[in-house]
């Protein structure tokens, strides 16, 4: 039955949420507690949450600013951006030794221009495969042959793909088939169909929800989610159950 | 029906995209709005300058359905001479409810006369007109302000009500400054606040639900109404009754 007003049946952990103002404009979500609000509104009991000038001016200072919108309540988890110079992986690999890190972004791998290919990456891709520390990357900031040419030589790290659009339609099934490892997140991931579609070909196990806020509402793709053929199972994986199994077996 | 009341999306397409997965197929259509409670799609054709084409295209479409799916007329000033003759075509013969227009897939700005035949002929018959609005030279939502007043009798729907912040504000100035222009809701950007800034802006009355399907799922874009902060009374306008209103159906 459709309802006029809509509350999540299950435990929901939002994989993709940004925090914090960009250099030329200020955000939706003004600080933690505002973020914590929208949570309780759209149902969202967990999310991990990375600073916006992390991913698009400097991975060292973003990740420092991200201290300031840490709670103490167990509901908003850290992801650090890490890009493949030495003071970035130091930086990540400092956050690691505290016990800090349980996810990682990759920044921007287009936009640092150097290509995507070991002798760029190797280094950092070693690492984080020998901590098995979950990466997430931007598939829509990444070169599909690069991304699944060099992910194959680490098959033990675990990646999430984020940001697959509708334009990214025709790279999604052959990146997964090709990429065991790898599951994708759905925040903007709307051709009619496709999540029924990917759960069947892929299973449920290879599907997280990310909402992008504060880009995007929380609420819509939840919304969607609930009103698929999913099983109350394969639900409960794709909205908390994935993350937190990736996130918990990297310990 | 949502809690008694009847779903219409306004925005949907017919033909396929096969780079955005945009697939050509009613039965999944109809499985994604039954999900939700969607009884009426709304569908146009867009890819045939001829027109002709792209009508026939909607009608056949419509013709697995009918009962569920409502065609609209697609013309294109590209092939000017039989616009006119196409519309009557579609709208008597094929029982088309509505116009859509494409502004991107010409050189013209939407008040520029290359249009106003379409324009005249909607305002004769009293439909209902929407465009593809966002930030494009020739689909700006500002360029509504300039024609709508000029032909009170049709109404003027900005499809994706400028799809991003600053077209979006110029979509709803238009909708103030005329009472015959609607705003249409569907997005890839899914934007937190926007609904409710459509309904500050111009009231519940002139909000309309749109999915952009099979482009997108209608159950995301739906999802923006129903989770948006605005009141049960204001969703059920904008998830059908106005569209209803100007449908007349």
């Amino acid at each position: 039955m459709v309802s006029l007003s809509f509350k999540t049946r299950i435990p929901v952990f939002d994989a993709n949420i940004c925090v914090g103002d960009l250099h030329d404009g200020l955000s939706f979500c003004r600080n933690r507690d505002q973020l914590l609000t929208d949570m309780d509104l759209h149902g969202v009991h967990r999310a991990l949450v990375y600073h916006v000038q992390a991913e698009t001016i400097s991975p060292l200072d973003g990740n420092c600013y991200l201290e300031s919108w840490l709670d103490n309540g167990g509901r908003i988890y850290p992801q650090w951006l890490v890009m493949p110079s030495p003071d970035s992986i130091a930086q990540v690999q400092t956050l690691y030794a505290k016990g800090k890190v349980q996810s990682v972004r990759l920044y921007n791998t287009r936009a640092i221009g150097l290509p995507f290919r070991p002798w760029v990456y190797d280094g950092l891709l070693s690492w984080l495969s020998q901590v098995r520390v979950p990466t997430f990357i931007s598939l829509p900031d990444a070169d599909s042959d690069e991304l699944v040419t060099t992910l194959s030589a680490y098959p033990k790290l675990v990646t999430v793909l984020v940001g697959a659009h509708y334009q990214h339609a025709l790279w999604v099934r052959p990146v997964l088939a090709a990429l065991p490892n790898a599951y994708l997140e759905l925040s903007r991931y709307e051709p009619i169909g496709e999540i029924e579609a990917l759960r069947d070909e892929f299973g449920a196990r290879r599907l997280i929800y990310g909402s992008w806020y504060p880009r995007y509402a929380m609420g819509p793709m939840l919304f969607y989610l609930h009103h698929t053929t999913l099983t109350e199972a394969e639900l409960a994986l794709v909205c908390a159950g994935n993350l937190t199994r990736i996130l918990e077996e990297r310990l | 029906m949502i809690e008694g009341s009847r779903v219409i999306d306004f925005h949907g397409h017919v033909g396929r995209w096969d780079i955005y997965g945009m697939v050509d197929n009613p039965d999944l259509m109809l499985q994604a709005m039954d999900a939700v409670g969607i009884d009426h799609a709304c569908l146009f054709h867009i890819f045939h300058p001829d027109s002709v084409s792209s009508n026939d295209l909607t009608a056949r479409f419509v013709a697995r359905y009918p009962d569920r799916f409502v065609g609209f007329a697609y013309v294109s000033p590209l092939i000017s001479s039989g616009c006119v003759d196409e519309l009557s075509r579609a709208i008597d013969e094929l029982q088309f409810s509505a116009i859509k227009l494409y502004p991107p897939y010409t050189p013209w700005p939407l008040n520029q006369p290359q249009w106003y035949p379409i324009y005249e002929f909607a305002d004769d018959r009293g439909l209902t007109i929407i465009f593809h609005t966002d930030s494009g030279s020739q689909s700006r939502p500002k360029f509504l302000a300039d024609i709508a007043p000029r032909y009170p009798n049709a109404n003027f729907v900005a499809g994706h009500s400028g799809n991003t912040a600053e077209p979006r504000r110029e979509a709803i100035a238009a909708a103030r400054a005329c009472p015959n222009v609607y705003l249409e809701t569907c997005s890839t950007f899914r934007t937190p606040g926007v609904i409710e800034e459509l309904v500050d802006g111009v009231g519940v009355d002139r909000v309309l639900f749109g999915s952009d399907m099979p482009l997108m799922d209608p159950r995301s874009q739906i999802g923006k109404i129903i989770t948006a902060r605005i009141s049960d009374e204001a969703k059920q306008k904008i998830l059908g009754g106005n569209a209803g209103r100007l449908l007349g159906i």
